[in-house]
């Protein structure tokens, strides 16, 4: 018997050392930073104060919450339309084609984000591709100046987020018992009627959870709007950055990742009560 | 009917994945490029590969992102795997909050996670490098492997290992031989998305990551700011090295299923053959430079003829760590977070503040024999009276680069105040830089760049944001250059280097500084008070100093010399005609930058913020 406990205790010990070192430190640590004040010329001053979280709510930084919480709503409503359907199809297609519409989905998540975005520079530049093809067609006359714009941003944000989507979708869809779907038919529904109250109401978990894996992370993704939209602060996460490097006030920084941190745990906990779910879909 | 919605899915389908493989296939076909351009296909060649291959930075990052995904795998696997059924074995309130928390960084942003982790690393006083990069990858890794085994845990028979335990199992076979092969599945899918998640990671990398220790992610973040074809090649190649991977997977079981006589043991001996071999590359790729004397340089992006290194570390058989930053500030942070460097590069003002600061150690003349190189007009400025600290590297201004067949020559009477002409509206780059947007704002208005003055910084602040809302102009960075070289734009607010190499590549443009003067800089090569290795730091300012390497890289950057040989021949043969290469030197209107106190430091770079934050 003894053996046994001993066994156990080998076993929870390193899950208590990995989540107070790893996750719960840093994070008490920025929050207890939060409430310091910046040192003069470099470093920190530990004190108690309010004021890095007074400062937040001066105009400019509020507006940079709204702007980054609108273009996340834009990225997210874009990912919600294209990706849904994707899944969906997906969910209904033979296993053999499924398997093969995984891996060629999966494939460019292999390759760098960064090198991937790269290529949309090659791609939306004033001489680039999409201009090219777009004159050719007669559509445009000019130019269109997208990259280092707000649609070059959104651009990008449904590039690297969309898969996260598909996938929680394509989960749920997976799912989903279709004779549900034929019974519906069969008793007299339209085919949208069948979809709306069936399939949809089906696949809702799915959806939430895909936005919430792309609304979050939208937030923070500052290469993005570094990339391609020309170093411009849109984004909570390009306003900590420049907090953290240039800007050289870390409590400052710290600030305003302990609000983000707070929206996000908010977003997850209306998820939670909406859906009754405990874990989100399609992670992994 | 039932036809007409297959055949819209599928095309749906299609398109989406051609919106998926797009910038991947124009990166693809780019990589084969002959020139540079990423606008016309000039011609097929390996260029860009044979490039990569002697790029020390990219295979050193390739280097670095394979071991620590691989290293950062294997740990969190097993430590996610025992941490799973852990959890399992805890009581139901624990378990609750421990799952929770081990939630947070899977949900919030990936920054959230990078700034705890960088604040703890630096509060405990490590030094951010592999070490740091490795444990960070760890700590967001090891969430995953959780969250993908423990619903397998969850599903098995409590009793399970018991029953082993009773029947004579120590704790340990009963882990490994029972409950481990019934969630090999769960400990695979995690570690596949371990290694994914840390092959990938660019945020968490970036922020706990320094002193030269960079991954893919962190060397194309900073290429990006250039058109540098050799992103495309290794995009290829990573592209190639994964399908092979997959097809190997896909093809390896079915040869398996044909001949099963291969027996374990050769299996075995085939997998330690690779696994062997991909160790012996790894190490080969990092041991590229491997010497006992190392010098550690830090600098400007895009500021060197990189061959030069190489020739250095021949001629005085040492190692180069070659890192570079964005500008002064960031490279004040790194400095001031106890990153320790051996020679720095930086401008004027902030070779004053460093020696203000005591970072800095006197030069030792003397070591520096090619001093004698230097043109007289770069010496004994105000920012380091008599060179006690600092060796001048390149020099010149900040001025106006506009297109000549757009901007009305008349215009350019305007001053500073062309930037804020209503004609070019939508047709500007500003610099992305605080210190010279407000040098430019103070000068419209007739004040010192210097100013200490609150009133008077509050009225180029009320300029600068004027300009903003009538102009609309783009804040960039070094993709200007790009930018520019297209005509992208009418003008932009550039460096007289900058300019040069620009008006090299397309004569449409013409270059000039107002009468109301500007920013007079200096970039110069000092040696920090912690250099390790002080004669070798001597050894390369002088390297740096000898007339052809001078003339190399002067040639290779595009900014003005401060070797006389060097700026004469440019001035006279490879950029003769462009004036942006002769610093105007002799207008009184203009100043040097000089040391801020750090409260009007931390006001400009507030209301900096708030000019970009619209």
């Amino acid at each position: 018997m003894r053996r046994r406990k001993s066994g156990s205790i080998w076993m929870i010990l390193p899950l208590y050392f990995f989540t107070l070192v790893f996750v719960a430190g840093p994070l008490l640590y920025m929050v207890a930073l939060s409430f310091a004040e910046p040192g003069a010329g470099y470093g920190v001053n530990w004190s108690f104060s309010l004021d890095n979280y007074k400062r937040i709510l001066e105009p400019v930084y509020l507006s940079t919450f709204v702007q980054s919480f609108k273009l996340a709503v834009t990225s997210t409503l874009a990912i919600c339309l294209i990706g849904y359907p994707f899944g969906y199809f997906m969910a209904k297609m033979p296993p053999s084609r499924k398997k093969k519409a995984m891996l060629l989905l999966m494939l460019p998540f292999w390759v760098n984000s960064l090198i991937r975005l790269y290529g949309w520079i090659i791609i939306l530049q004033n001489k680039g591709m999409l201009n090219f093809i777009l004159q050719k067609l007669g559509l445009i006359n000019e130019p269109l100046k997208i990259l280092y714009s707000y649609p070059a941003i959104v651009v990008g944000m449904v590039y690297v987020l969309l898969p996260f989507m598909i996938l929680s979708v394509y989960s749920s869809a997976e799912k989903l018992d279709w004779s549900l779907v034929e019974a519906a038919r069969d008793l007299g529904a339209t085919k949208l009627q069948a979809f709306v109250t069936v399939s949809l109401k089906l696949t809702l978990p799915g959806l939430l959870s895909g936005i919430i894996l792309t609304f979050i992370p939208s937030m923070g993704l500052f290469f993005i709007a570094d990339i391609l939209g020309g170093n411009k602060i849109v984004l909570v996460g390009s306003l900590i950055q420049e907090q953290m490097t240039r800007g050289n006030n870390w409590p400052f920084a710290a600030a305003l990742a302990v609000v983000l941190m707070i929206l996000t745990t908010a977003m997850i906990f209306f998820y939670r009560k909406l859906t009754n779910a405990k874990e989100l879909e399609g992670l992994g | 009917m039932k036809n007409k919605k297959k055949i819209f899915s599928k095309f749906y389908v299609l398109l989406c994945l051609v919106f998926f493989y797009l910038p991947i296939l124009v990166t693809m076909i780019f990589s084969f490029n002959s020139s540079k351009s990423l606008t016309r296909f000039t011609g097929f060649s390996f260029r860009w590969y044979s490039e990569l291959i002697n790029n020390v930075e990219v295979t050193k990052a390739v280097y670095v992102s394979l071991t620590v995904a691989i290293l950062a795998t294997l740990i969190s696997t097993v430590l996610g795997t025992v941490t799973a059924i852990g959890l399992s074995k805890s009581k139901k309130v624990v378990k609750e909050l421990l799952l929770n928390v081990n939630n947070i960084p899977i949900l919030n942003p990936e920054i959230v996670t990078a700034i705890g982790l960088m604040l703890l690393f630096s509060s405990l006083g490590m030094r951010k490098g592999y070490l740091t990069m490795l444990l960070a990858h760890i700590a967001f890794c090891t969430p995953y492997v959780i969250t993908s085994v423990y619903p397998k845990v969850r599903s098995l028979d409590p009793n399970m290992a018991n029953a082993a335990m009773d029947l004579g199992a120590t704790p340990y076979q009963a882990l490994t031989k029972v409950i481990v092969p019934m969630i090999k599945e769960g400990v695979f899918a995690g570690a596949l998305l371990a290694f994914t998640m840390s092959f990938d990671d660019f945020v968490i990398s970036y922020f706990v990551s320094g002193n030269g220790v960079k991954n893919i992610s962190i060397v194309v973040y900073n290429m990006t700011k250039r058109i540098n074809p050799t992103i495309n090649a290794l995009s290829t190649i990573v592209i190639v090295v994964i399908i092979l991977v997959l097809i190997l997977a896909n093809v390896i079981p079915r040869l398996k299923a044909r001949s099963l006589k291969i027996n374990k043991k050769a299996e075995r001996a085939i997998a330690m053959v690779l696994i062997l071999l991909l160790a012996a590359g790894l190490v080969k790729c990092g041991s590229v430079s491997q010497s006992s004397h190392v010098l550690k340089v830090y600098n400007a992006g895009e500021y060197i003829d990189l061959n030069l290194l190489d020739e250095f570390e021949k001629k005085f058989h040492c190692s180069i760590v070659y890192e570079t930053f964005e500008s002064n500030e960031m490279m004040y942070t790194k400095l001031s977070s106890g990153e320790t460097y051996d020679v720095l590069v930086p401008s004027d003002y902030m070779i004053e503040r460093l020696i203000k600061e005591e970072y800095l150690q006197a030069l030792d003349w003397n070591l520096i024999p090619n001093a004698k190189n230097l043109l007289p007009q770069v010496k004994n400025k105000s920012y380091d009276p008599g060179n006690r600290y600092s060796c001048p590297y390149f020099w010149g201004t900040v001025g106006i680069l506009y297109d000549k067949t757009v901007v009305d020559a008349e215009d350019l009477k305007d001053g500073w105040n062309l930037l804020s002409n209503p004609k070019y509206k939508g047709n500007i780059y500003m610099y992305d830089s605080e210190r010279d947007s407000f040098m430019i704002a103070l000068k419209a208005l007739g004040y010192s760049m210097n100013t200490t003055d609150e009133n008077e910084i509050q009225e180029a602040y009320e300029w600068l944001i004027h300009q903003r809302d009538t102009m609309e102009p783009i804040y960039a960075g070094d993709d200007v250059i790009d930018n520019m070289i297209s005509g992208n734009k009418a003008m932009a607010v550039v460096y007289s280097g900058d300019a040069s190499y620009i008006i090299s590549e397309n004569p449409n443009l013409g270059y000039f500084t107002p009468e109301e003067g500007t920013n007079l800089w200096y970039d110069a090569m000092v040696i920090t008070k912690d250099c390790n290795e002080v004669d070798l730091a001597h050894e390369f300012i002088n390297f740096m100093l000898d007339e052809e390497s001078a003339l190399s890289n002067t040639q290779e950057v595009g900014y003005t010399s401060t070797v006389e040989s060097a700026f004469e021949t440019m001035k006279d043969s490879d950029y003769k005609g462009i004036d942006s290469y002769i610093p105007k030197d002799d207008n009184p209107n203009s100043e040097i930058f000089a040391y801020q106190k750090p409260n009007i430091k931390q006001k400009y770079a507030e209301l900096w913020t708030k000019v970009k934050a619209k």
